[in-house]
């Protein structure tokens, strides 16, 4: 770098800097997704993964049309909204209460236990629940035990037990998405309502609630655009019966080795779910309100 | 104290119940890495380190173990050197494009993992140039996804940063790299410190990324664990879990000494 006068820290002479981090995301992520999309524009020939400058709106005809994929699309969507208001029912009392916790310790403890359980690897955690929630598994065992029910009851390897794992997954970025907006709110608006003879829970619902829309809405899509794109738990906890988006797209590619049809899926899942993305941003943007 | 009593106690019940649903699976993996049985089943049977021990002497998961650390330990490395120099630019560049880099560097974790495991996947076998299935191409995908997260946390770190500090060095005759390296480096270092961290964990769990990236002879625990759980569903995975969560949960404790964990996360 040349000896610039003073401002050499700042603005024109570091561009550099960005260098690494903008040449391997160009070379090993812009230009390889860009090629999937691509692909997915080429005929499906099973077994042959190579461009051909012939495109075709066949692989889209083809899950646009055909149940199997179509029905997947909407399964996948349905499944995705439904952990979505789960998620938030749970978050947002969780959220709540981390955000009116004024205690520093026990406020870093609670943000601790929900960082570790968003960061512990997704496999570990469905392991636990798989563990609780099979035919031989331990909310059945007590059950069975204490014989309420004379045959297990099917929490797993359905639908239920699909909902069930994204809810656990996602709950924690419903969480954090929601403790800044709720603490954002002055609670002296609340002890307004209050001091008017509303009930703490009527407080509640006229007031916080509505305040801190913005950030239930930035939450719902976020859970959604995760919930939609999960392949390991419709697998797991769906044991291949519940079939999302996903789970075709890894059949295609690793059993029947269409690749450009796989790819197509794979663009449709993308589309889906940064619409809902794209939605989330504005949200956000609109949470923020010039904040940020 | 006072200000927690304004929580409704049906706010408080479900919030201990989301609790439990984020940690009880966590409290079960524990439990059957440590159950003597082959199974978890209620009653529990009893506890023993067989599991433990058929962890600590399975070649399938250990190996596993080992290229998990080495890939998250490589990853780790290039994305806090990357992730850190782009996030000085980003937040001392006064140039119109820096909102939309910083969105662009958000962008592998904002993809679905297994489509940008996919494109990596065909990518790597159409251009030929025989990354696909080997380490250095899976450590390539876990960059991608490792490097935003060193970026949002170091960059966080410098929005609230006095830049006045520097000049102050500059004054007294520092030249501009001694100023970086002896003021800003050392304020920034502990948020530095902590994005690499969430680096190593993220690349430590990740797993639908590299759905198509691992090969039978090259397996994360991640993927090491998915394959014995659809096909065996051995408890030595948990055993595995246990030294995962401990991993996890360490982590989690050093980096909120080190940073304050909320501006990373709350938006």
């Amino acid at each position: 770098m040349a000896p610039a006068p003073r401002k050499a820290m700042s603005e024109p002479g570091l561009w550099w800097l960005c260098l690494p981090a903008a040449a391997v995301f160009v070379v090993f992520f812009v230009i390889p997704v860009a090629s999937l999309f691509g692909l997915s524009f080429n005929k499906s020939v099973a077994g042959v993964i190579s461009y051909s400058n012939e495109l075709t709106f066949d692989n889209f005809v083809r899950i646009f049309t055909r149940a199997t994929y179509y029905e997947a699309i909407l399964r996948s969507i349905w499944i995705a909204a439904v952990v979505s208001v789960t998620s938030l029912a749970f978050g947002y009392p969780l959220a709540y209460l981390i955000a009116k916790t004024t205690h520093p310790g026990r406020n870093t403890l609670l943000m601790i236990l929900v960082l570790s359980s968003m960061q512990l690897d997704m496999v570990i955690r469905l392991f636990g629940l798989m563990v609780l929630f099979g035919d031989n598994g331990l909310i059945n065992g007590f059950l069975l035990y204490l014989g309420l029910i004379s045959r297990p009851l099917p929490l797993m390897y359905n639908t239920f037990g699909v909902i069930v794992g994204l809810v656990q997954i996602t709950l924690p970025f419903m969480v954090l998405s929601l403790i800044g907006i709720i603490k954002a709110i002055h609670p002296s608006l609340e002890e307004a309502a209050r001091s008017l003879g509303a009930s703490r829970l009527q407080a509640f619902f006229s007031i916080v609630l509505p305040l801190s829309m913005p950030g239930i809405l930035a939450g719902a899509l976020l859970v959604f655009a995760l919930s939609i794109s999960s392949y390991v738990v419709p697998a797991l906890m769906g044991g291949w019966k519940v079939i999302v988006l996903p789970i075709h797209i890894y059949q295609q590619i690793a059993e029947v080795g269409r690749w450009q049809f796989g790819a197509a899926i794979a663009v449709v899942l993308f589309v889906t779910s940064v619409i809902a993305v794209a939605i989330y941003h504005q949200a956000a943007a609109r949470t923020s309100g010039g904040r940020t | 104290m006072h200000e927690e009593s304004n929580v409704p106690s049906v706010f408080k019940a479900i919030a201990f119940l989301s609790l439990a649903i984020l940690l009880v699976p966590m409290a079960v993996v524990v439990l059957a890495g440590l159950n003597s049985g082959d199974y978890l089943t209620f009653p529990p049977q009893g506890l023993s380190l067989r599991w433990i021990k058929a962890f600590l002497t399975s070649p399938t998961f250990l190996s596993a173990y080992g290229v998990s650390f080495v890939v998250a330990l490589g990853a780790t490395l290039v994305s806090t050197l990357f992730g850190t120099m782009a996030a000085v630019f980003l937040s001392r560049s006064s140039s119109g494009s820096v909102p939309v880099l910083r969105g662009f560097f958000m962008l592998p974790i904002v993809l679905p993992g297994v489509v940008l495991g996919l494109a990596l996947y065909v990518f790597f076998v159409s251009s030929g140039v025989g990354l696909a299935r080997t380490m250095p191409g899976l450590l390539i995908g876990h960059i991608l996804v490792t490097c935003p997260f060193v970026i949002a946390t170091v960059t966080a770190s410098l929005v609230g940063f006095d830049r006045s500090l520097e000049e102050a060095a500059r004054s007294l005759g520092a030249g501009p790299v001694t100023a970086f390296r002896l003021v800003t480096l050392k304020i920034i270092a502990p948020a530095i410190s902590a994005g690499s961290i969430f680096a190593f964990i993220v690349s430590f769990g990740q797993f639908e990324l590299t759905l198509f990236l691992t090969a039978p002879d090259l397996q994360t625990l991640p993927s090491a664990m998915y394959t014995s759980m659809r096909y065996k569903f051995e408890p030595t995975a948990a055993a595995a879990g246990i030294f995962a969560i401990a991993l996890v949960v360490i982590s989690m404790v050093v980096t909120s000494r080190l940073v304050n964990l909320k501006k990373i996360f709350e938006r």
